[in-house]
């Protein structure tokens, strides 16, 4: 079994997976910033039994990479990998018990074993008119999930029901019913307010929140820089 | 010369004491605060030429700062361009290799040049990499936070990932053991080979750039008032 040992000295967090000969594991393409020289590393479009390249077209459209890299050992021997997100903040290891699938933000998966199927859903034509990107990545199986954080991450069990900002949302536990809202009584007063499209959690199960939303930090630093061609 | 670094790993600060007749070389900008009696001399050290191979070459600047003091002690605090980490090393006589833009400050007996990296650094940072030689501190930093790995054999590493190594290690540039992962995956690896320390950091500043590129606005096609 993959075990893991998180660098959470400040803002930039990462994670050094440490592989089991044999075992293998999956991450973002480009997220390995450092490996054993016994790891042999490959690029798909898929993840076990899921997909082929139209899962890596569904990904595109989702504003997620086409690629996943994948990672193993191949002297029989232990390896190990090192993962990191782009943006700055916190990382952590979600247990995924198989009981229920897990919804990962697009942006904050970082990786995982190899036992997880990983698919891309999307959260249907509101998603598209709220201006944020709304699809997820669901995940299913017994196995380890990475998360990464824009910022800090905090988990919270939900008993009951919570409203949670779209951008701040890192993965949740689907035991947990959820519909999409407003922040405000209306979607004229949501935008004055600059609240947009909120998550209503409602039922028992682990959700993971960002303290910053990646989206908020890119439009405040793409206003600052000059327009683009295309 | 003692010296502090200072909130560490993400917004890491040198803070240096000079003893008289003491001085430290910084990166060009590097300075942000000093004592009244630091004097700030400004050269090329070890020559224009050397100097223009650094910052053509290497990517650093063309002068380097020198502080020293005039009576007493005295105190500067400098910070490198990107928020992350800073490594104090020990210059025993041997080199130590530097991406560009890892170069914070040096001794007065440390000597930073340029190294032509050929072919293998065309497809890496550049064609040059630094070269830190002599005797005394050398301070390098990172975007992100520094790891230390201690290669013994050989170690993979991003190649946007690579800070600082020892001259006791090799690298080449790598892939995966399959064609189609050189050609899709985006990334460039290295492949350290030896005996030595590595150090590493753990976020990626092209990463970041090219994460932030499609939060720009589109220009206006019509091209009007241009």
């Amino acid at each position: 079994m993959a075990s893991y040992t998180i660098s959470q000295k400040g803002s930039y967090g990462s994670v050094l997976v440490e592989l089991a000969p044999a075992e293998g594991f999956i991450s973002e393409a480009g997220a390995m910033f450092r490996a054993s020289a016994n790891i042999d590393i490959d690029v798909t479009t898929r993840s076990r039994g899921s997909g082929g390249l139209m899962s890596g077209v569904k990904r595109l459209l989702a504003g997620e990479s086409f690629f996943f890299s994948t990672y193993r050992s191949i002297d029989g021997r232990r390896g190990e990998i090192g993962l990191a997100p782009t943006l700055a903040g916190e990382v952590a290891v979600i247990e995924c018990s198989g009981t229920n699938r897990w919804l990962c933000a697009g942006g904050s998966y970082l990786g995982s074993t190899e036992g997880l199927r990983l698919d891309t859903q999307f959260q249907g034509l509101r998603g598209v008119f709220s201006g944020e990107s709304l699809s997820f990545m669901a995940v299913e199986g017994q196995g380890d999930l990475l998360v990464s954080a824009f910022g800090s991450i905090r988990e919270i069990e939900v008993d009951g029901e919570l409203t949670v900002d779209t951008g701040h949302v890192v993965a949740f536990e689907e035991s947990l019913d959820y519909t999409l809202g407003r922040a405000g009584g209306s979607w004229i007063q949501s935008m004055l307010a600059s609240e947009g499209v909120v998550l209503n959690f409602s039922g028992h199960g682990r959700l993971y929140v960002q303290s910053h939303n990646p989206d908020e930090f890119g439009s405040s630093l793409g206003g600052l820089m000059p327009p683009r061609e295309s | 010369m003692e010296y502090t670094i200072q909130s560490q790993p993400s917004y890491s600060v040198l803070e240096v004491t000079l003893d008289e007749n003491d001085s430290i070389a910084a990166e060009a900008g590097a300075m942000t605060w000093m004592s009244d009696n630091i004097r700030m001399s400004t050269s090329t050290r070890g020559g224009a030429l050397t100097g223009l191979r650094r910052s053509v070459l290497g990517g650093e600047s063309f002068f380097q700062n020198t502080y020293h003091t005039e009576g007493g002690q005295g105190q500067l605090g400098l910070a490198p361009g990107q928020p992350g980490d800073i490594v104090a090393y020990d210059m025993q006589g041997d080199n130590l290799y530097l991406e560009k833009s890892a170069y914070l400050a040096s001794g007065q007996n440390v000597r930073i040049d340029s190294k032509f990296e050929g072919l293998r650094g065309l497809f890496n940072e550049g064609l040059f990499i630094l070269r830190a030689s002599g005797r005394g501190k050398l301070f390098f930093n990172s975007y992100g936070d520094i790891q230390e790995i201690e290669v013994d054999g050989s170690y993979i590493v991003d190649n946007s990932h690579a800070v600082a190594w020892e001259p006791t290690l090799e690298y080449r540039i790598t892939r995966g053991r399959k064609i189609r992962s050189f050609l899709f995956s985006d990334q460039l690896l290295l492949r350290f080979t030896g005996q030595g320390k590595l150090w590493v950091q753990s976020r990626n500043p092209q990463a970041l750039a090219s994460w932030v590129y499609p939060f720009r606005s589109m220009a206006s096609k019509s091209g009007e008032g241009e």
